[in-house]
């Protein structure tokens, strides 16, 4: 495909190349009394798609949902010991700007949820509550956006109907590409195919791996064969503990653990 | 039969088979449970029809027995037929004609008041100093003499005794007790700042030696009393021309007045007989159906007798109405002296008057008298193309209820049911309630579902929701009591004179009626907002978040547009709450039957008003049941029931066209 692939690259120009790395240093997670990370320690390398595997419950998604603070939204949800830095900042420091952590870091979320507005609207929404104004500078960005999550071609011509009468694909795309307008450093992924069937999730994987040329990416997958397929580096979690962190082939042909081997074939989930 | 299977079956397949059975009877247990239930929900729809059915039949229809037991309604006997009646009767007695008279008179009374009140306020620029002094000083005598009258009484009883008189040694102990009382009396009396010390030493030395056999007022208030009027004299002579000019506005319309009273006369004499012949009809037709049920011929007779006896002779409409046509001659011929007086009265208007008061009052007059002059010119056309014979069909009766401006019951001359005043005011009252509500509710439901803490939502909810537990008569008291004084006393306050229809006239308004209506369904509106706001999935609320919007961007950008239409829901929910509301209307709304003047603008809504369910409530109890009257109240529920359902409908309807994707 080659006009898909030179695609991302025309908004090469207008973002310079990412090398913000995210540190993750001994973090414990509760919510309220209850404790879903123990000691998670890693550093996920800028413009690298990094895997987080593990059954159900493990605070993957926990995790995940830290690195752009959007946890916050939930009470009594909070780190309790350790740190998250982005690019050596303190995500958690006192004084941090949520909203400037956001747009650096976007997120792609497990059910498809475009707001119910037009296509046009959902991408430009970033832009939006950010204050721009410049109409046509809007109307760039979003075809740059959808053009970037592969989905120009398909919805060009109906820009201005409704978001929701988008099939389950379309809409995962269309909210890749609302965290792209916005020109993140990091994006977040929970298991953006888990809703999807598996036409849909090919484009969706084959479109991830584009990505990484510009973004760091850190996926969060229950599917073996999507981590295997589309990332560098995989990191298993157990119980709330980071069991193995390692090259994603390494990891799946020679685990370093035994839970690792047991979850891997399937023998506990 | 149920031996067969048993014959060619397995005895391990035996207890496959088995009859149903509950109580002995041969039913299923799930069937009856299941028609219990289906029972519960028909009774209730039966019921909403039975109530639909009472309405319609003691409304605009009456039930008519067919074939000898079915009912069936019949729109004879209904509303409409009795109202068209009571209207022809209205024509055909020459009420109406009359009413063409009545309705330039009713304006001059108005005019009248006001031009009366602007001469007022102009001679008081003249002679209101002198006058106040006058009458301050007459007061501080009663005052004074008031207080000593236990001397005062005590000495004009002895001056009156004449059997033996008393003797003069005693009169001059008495006038002296007088004397002393007076002038303990005139010390303690504060004399107000109109007077200079050297008047008020004067007056009160006038005072003192008031005694009760004295005649005459005291000198100085008899200047005070000269002075008084020779300014009155003054003033007078100096808007002479507008004082002539209003008097003799005032005197212009008697002649008309009385022959409007001659033609009031004969025309409530036919009414008066059309009346009682249609009760004798009534009546026979009553004595008639007796007899075709009386159980012996002698009864039958007896009835059927008194039947022949009752007078049901048609009334000479046409004989009685020729003698009130000609009054309308009459009338024409006092037409341009009057018409003459007015223009007079519009000429003789002072153009630049001295206070304020009158500047208004005759700004109003000055626009009124060209409209009233039109009205008089107006009702004589009126009067020659009026025909007492002109039959009013059906679809009048229902229109003069629908769309007719006045609700006048009991009254001597004649009884109209015309909704729009009721309606009006309900409307009114509703959007006033509306308008109160929705920011509080909306505001309140988007703080207690986004921003409120969980200790704050628990504490918070529970306390909106509580004010529905008030009954609403309480909250009536509320809004005598307190709501009514608030907005009295906020109206007085001289710097919000600029907000319309300040200061108010009357505590209970439309405006009072409305703040306790909004507390009333603030608790509906909140709830059912808070649901809504609450039923837009987090998925939205974390998509945009993620996208760097701030809590308020995305409360106002994606949760509240998302919730519109539980929002829109939760709105005509507390509409159809207010609208049916009777308590509070019926004690806070002052309950004057008129359409509010709607000149006023938004001030409209402090003026006192009656609504559909108001109404109901305080005539239904007094009126003879199935007179036209009680119909017409019937009638009114109609609507009142049609609203309702139009406002759940269309609730519904929004809640359809907005729905949300499921998340």
């Amino acid at each position: 495909m080659p006009a898909t692939l030179e695609k991302p690259a025309a908004i090469n120009g207008s973002k310079p190349p990412t090398h913000l790395t995210v540190k993750i240093d001994g973090v414990d997670f509760a919510y309220g009394a209850r404790q879903v990370l123990f000691d998670v320690t890693m550093d996920i390398a800028a413009r690298e798609i990094t895997a987080f595997i593990g059954p159900s419950g493990c605070g993957k998604s926990t995790l995940l949902r830290c690195i752009n603070r959007i946890n916050d939204l939930i009470e009594n949800a909070a780190i309790t010991k350790g740190r998250i830095t982005l690019g050596g900042v303190d995500i958690n420091h006192r004084d941090l700007d949520v909203i400037a952590l956001r747009r650096k870091v976007g997120m792609v979320f497990q059910k498809y949820n475009p707001f119910p507005r037009s296509i046009f609207e959902n991408v430009a929404y970033g832009l939006e509550v950010a204050g721009e104004k410049d109409k046509k500078r809007i109307t760039e960005v979003v075809e740059e956006s959808l053009r970037a999550a592969t989905l120009w071609d398909e919805v060009k011509d109906r820009l201005h109907e409704s978001a929701l009468g988008l099939s389950g694909g379309q809409q995962q795309r269309l909210c890749i590409a609302r965290t792209l307008s916005v020109k993140p450093e990091v994006v977040l992924m929970d298991e953006p195919c888990a809703a999807l069937d598996p036409i849909a999730t090919a484009r969706i994987e084959e479109l991830i791996v584009q990505l990484k040329k510009q973004y760091t990416i850190v996926i969060v997958t229950h599917n073996m064969e999507q981590a295997v397929r589309v990332s560098d580096r995989t990191a298993f979690f157990y119980l709330g503990k980071l069991m193995e962190f390692n090259d994603t082939m390494k990891l799946f042909t020679a685990p370093e653990k035994p839970e690792t081997e047991r979850y891997l074939s399937g023998r506990m989930g | 039969m149920p031996n067969e299977p048993k014959a060619s079956s397995d005895p391990g397949a035996s207890d496959l088979i088995k009859p149903p059975r509950f109580m002995g009877l041969r039913i299923d247990r799930q069937q009856v449970i299941r028609a219990f239930f289906s029972v519960s929900a028909a009774v209730t729809i039966v019921t909403l029809f039975l109530i639909m059915w009472t309405l319609v039949t003691e409304g605009p229809f009456r039930l008519q027995k067919k074939l000898g037991f079915l009912p069936v309604p019949t729109l004879k006997g209904g509303f409409l037929d009795t109202y068209r009646w009571e209207l022809g009767v209205y024509r055909k007695a020459g009420l109406e004609f009359c009413d063409h008279v009545k309705k330039p008179l009713t304006e001059h009374e108005t005019i009248f008041s006001r031009l009366k009140r602007a001469v007022g306020a102009e001679l008081n620029t003249v002679s209101k100093v002198s006058r106040d002094r006058r009458d301050a000083a007459i007061l501080a005598k009663t005052h004074v003499e008031e207080r000593a009258a236990l001397q005062r009484e005590a000495l004009q009883e002895a001056l009156d005794k004449t059997g033996p008189a008393t003797p003069p040694e005693k009169i001059e102990e008495l006038r002296k007790a007088v004397r002393e009382a007076t002038a303990r009396k005139v010390a303690a009396e504060v004399l107000p700042p109109l007077f200079t010390d050297a008047e008020k030493q004067k007056l009160q030395e006038d005072l003192r030696g008031l005694q009760p056999d004295q005649e005459d007022f005291p000198p100085f208030i008899q200047e005070l009393m000269a002075e008084s009027a020779k300014q009155d004299g003054l003033a007078r002579e100096k808007f002479a021309a507008f004082v002539t000019a209003v008097d003799e506005f005032e005197v212009a319309a008697d002649p008309i007045i009385e022959v409007h009273d001659a033609m009031k006369e004969l025309a409530l004499a036919t009414k008066e007989l059309a009346v009682q012949q249609h009760m004798s009809e009534d009546a026979v037709a009553q004595l008639l159906a007796a007899a075709a049920i009386a159980k012996t011929p002698e009864e039958k007779a007896a009835f059927e007798k008194d039947a022949a006896q009752t007078d049901t002779t048609a009334i000479d409409f046409k004989g009685r109405i020729e003698p009130l046509l000609a009054k309308r001659a009459d009338y024409e011929k006092l037409i341009p002296a009057y018409l003459a007086t007015v223009k007079k009265v519009m000429a003789d208007m002072p153009s630049k008057p001295l206070t304020g008061e009158a500047r208004t009052l005759l700004a109003k007059a000055r626009k009124d008298l060209p409209e009233h002059i039109k009205t008089v010119e107006a009702s004589l056309h009126h009067m020659s193309g009026w025909k007492w014979d002109k039959p009013i069909p059906l679809m009048q009766s229902l229109s003069a209820f629908l769309f007719g401006g006045d609700w006048i019951t009991n009254s001597s001359w004649q009884d109209f049911y015309g909704m729009v005043p009721l309606l009006t005011g309900s409307l009114v009252i509703s959007l006033t309630a509306l308008l109160i509500a929705l920011p509080f509710s909306i505001a309140a439901a988007i703080y207690v579902n986004q921003f409120a803490t969980l200790r704050e939502q628990e504490i918070i909810k529970p306390l909106i929701e509580f004010i529905q537990a008030i009954p609403s008569v309480v909250l009536g008291f509320i809004g005598i009591s307190v709501v009514g004084d608030l907005i009295k006393s906020t109206s007085d306050v001289a710097w919000l004179q600029w907000i319309p229809g300040f200061p108010v006239a009357e505590r209970l308004n439309m405006f009072n009626a409305g703040c306790l209506l909004a507390l009333m369904a603030i608790p509906t509106m909140f709830s059912l907002a808070e649901d809504a706001i609450n039923n837009v999935p987090r998925a939205f609320s974390e998509a945009s978040e993620a996208l760097g919007a701030t809590k308020i961007q995305t409360v106002f950008k994606v949760i509240v547009p998302a919730a519109t239409s539980g929002i829109l829901a939760a709105m005509l929910l507390g509409l159809g709450r207010i609208i049916g509301e009777t308590m509070v209307v019926l004690l806070v709304a002052g309950n004057r039957i008129a359409i509010p003047d709607f000149s006023d603008g938004i001030g409209t809504v402090f003026q006192p008003a009656h609504t559909l369910t108001g109404i109901i409530a305080q005539e239904l109890g007094e009126v003879s049941r199935g007179s036209p009257h009680w119909q017409a109240l019937f009638m009114v529920g109609i609507v009142l029931f049609a609203i309702s359902l139009f406002i759940n409908w269309a609730s519904r309807l929004v809640v359809r066209k907005f729905q949300l994707p499921k998340i």
